[in-house]
């Protein structure tokens, strides 16, 4: 998500913005509309208001530019500053969203053979994280988005990995009870399995453990 | 024994299975199609860029005028508090050597009150000068 050539072009439009040539921050926007505009989208589920807080959250850092430190990389700083807009934009006006235990359920036998039931019973899930408390849900949001990336998203939450961990843990162990036999519908039908998938997976076990102490503590 | 290992092996299937449950959920949520940025979103986003950068920058405190009104209200605040522990210390003083209230005179009392109604003046005052600069996104002292 962060290659060197875009951390240099980066580094150069935020120069040449600091000096006041706004035409600059063209390049940014270019460069960072997708992911951020992908980001809100996975906090809010709407398509249009995606985009009005992305337009936000750029809003934001060209204001802010001026005060970027340069202690990490821009693109950790965007997004950390993107999550920022997007939780203050959710919590003056929240989505609607139902709670877990009234998420619709998991397609039954019957309709498993249909391409329309994993879809659905996807779509469920995705509404399923929406309805997580919020200190599970933004982790969960933020792990996916980073391509299951701890590091990169406990930095965009300025948290501890440990805590994020901790947190996404949980997060999983919700989902897991809310959708029993996602394992099964999904197996049943192979070919509607989503595409892309994160290079980097997170050990159960190291998950498992940190669950168990936080119900510890 | 058979009871034993069977327990585990119903352990072994419960965990197998919640590790499937969740490689699913990864497989699912990391596996999202990307939406794409609609045509004019760079356009309205550098419209609204333009419009805050031909903004006049932001008119800076006028600390050449608000310096004497802040020395007279520091002036006052200090005038106010001389005068509270002026009237507050011979009183706390006489508090404390007679402290059942059949000791305080009637003129004691009327001190003491006069010396609370100062206070929670100037704390009032202090109140809203705080909530006002609050208000207006002031930063800097306090």
């Amino acid at each position: 998500m962060n290659d060197p050539s875009s951390a240099d072009e980066d580094l150069a439009a935020v120069e040449q913005v600091v000096a006041g040539e706004t035409r600059a921050f063209e390049g940014i926007v270019r460069r960072w509309q997708g992911p951020l505009i992908n980001m809100a989208w996975r906090y809010c589920r709407d398509r249009g208001r995606a985009e009005e807080m992305a337009q936000e959250a750029f809003l934001r850092a060209w204001r802010g530019l001026a005060k970027w430190r340069r202690e990490g990389s821009f693109s950790s700083w965007l997004f950390a500053l993107a999550a920022n807009v997007y939780r203050s934009e959710l919590k003056r006006f929240p989505t609607e969203t139902l709670p877990m235990e009234a998420a619709p359920e998991p397609s039954g036998p019957a309709a498993q053979h249909s391409e329309l039931s994993a879809q659905l019973s996807r779509e469920a899930l995705y509404r399923a994280v929406l309805a997580l408390p919020l200190r599970y849900r933004e982790p969960v949001i933020l792990f996916y988005f980073h391509e299951m990336d701890v590091a990169a998203a406990a930095s965009t939450m300025g948290l501890p990995e440990g805590t994020l961990k901790a947190r996404l843990s949980r997060a999983r162990a919700l989902l897991r009870q809310r959708f029993p036999h996602l394992d099964e519908e999904q197996a049943a039908h192979p070919s509607q399995r989503p595409r892309r998938m994160g290079h980097q997976d997170l050990g159960h076990r190291e998950i498992d453990q940190e669950t168990r102490k936080e119900v510890a503590n | 024994m058979n009871r034993a290992k069977r327990g585990r092996s119903d352990e072994c299937a419960g965990i197998n299975r919640n590790a499937r449950i969740e490689t699913e959920i990864d497989q699912i949520l990391a596996g999202e199609e990307e939406l794409m940025p609609s045509s004019g979103f760079l356009g309205s986003v550098m419209d609204r860029v333009r419009q805050e950068a031909a903004l006049p920058p932001p008119i800076p405190f006028p600390w050449k005028l608000a310096v004497p009104g802040i020395l007279l209200a520091g002036g006052v605040c200090g005038w106010g508090g001389y005068e509270l522990m002026r009237s507050g210390l011979p009183l706390m003083s006489a508090f404390s050597f007679t402290l059942t209230p059949r000791h305080l005179s009637a003129a004691t009392v009327l001190a003491l009150e006069q010396a609370g109604w100062v206070a929670l003046a100037l704390g009032s005052s202090l109140a809203s000068w705080l909530l006002s600069r609050r208000l207006a996104g002031a930063s800097g002292i306090l």
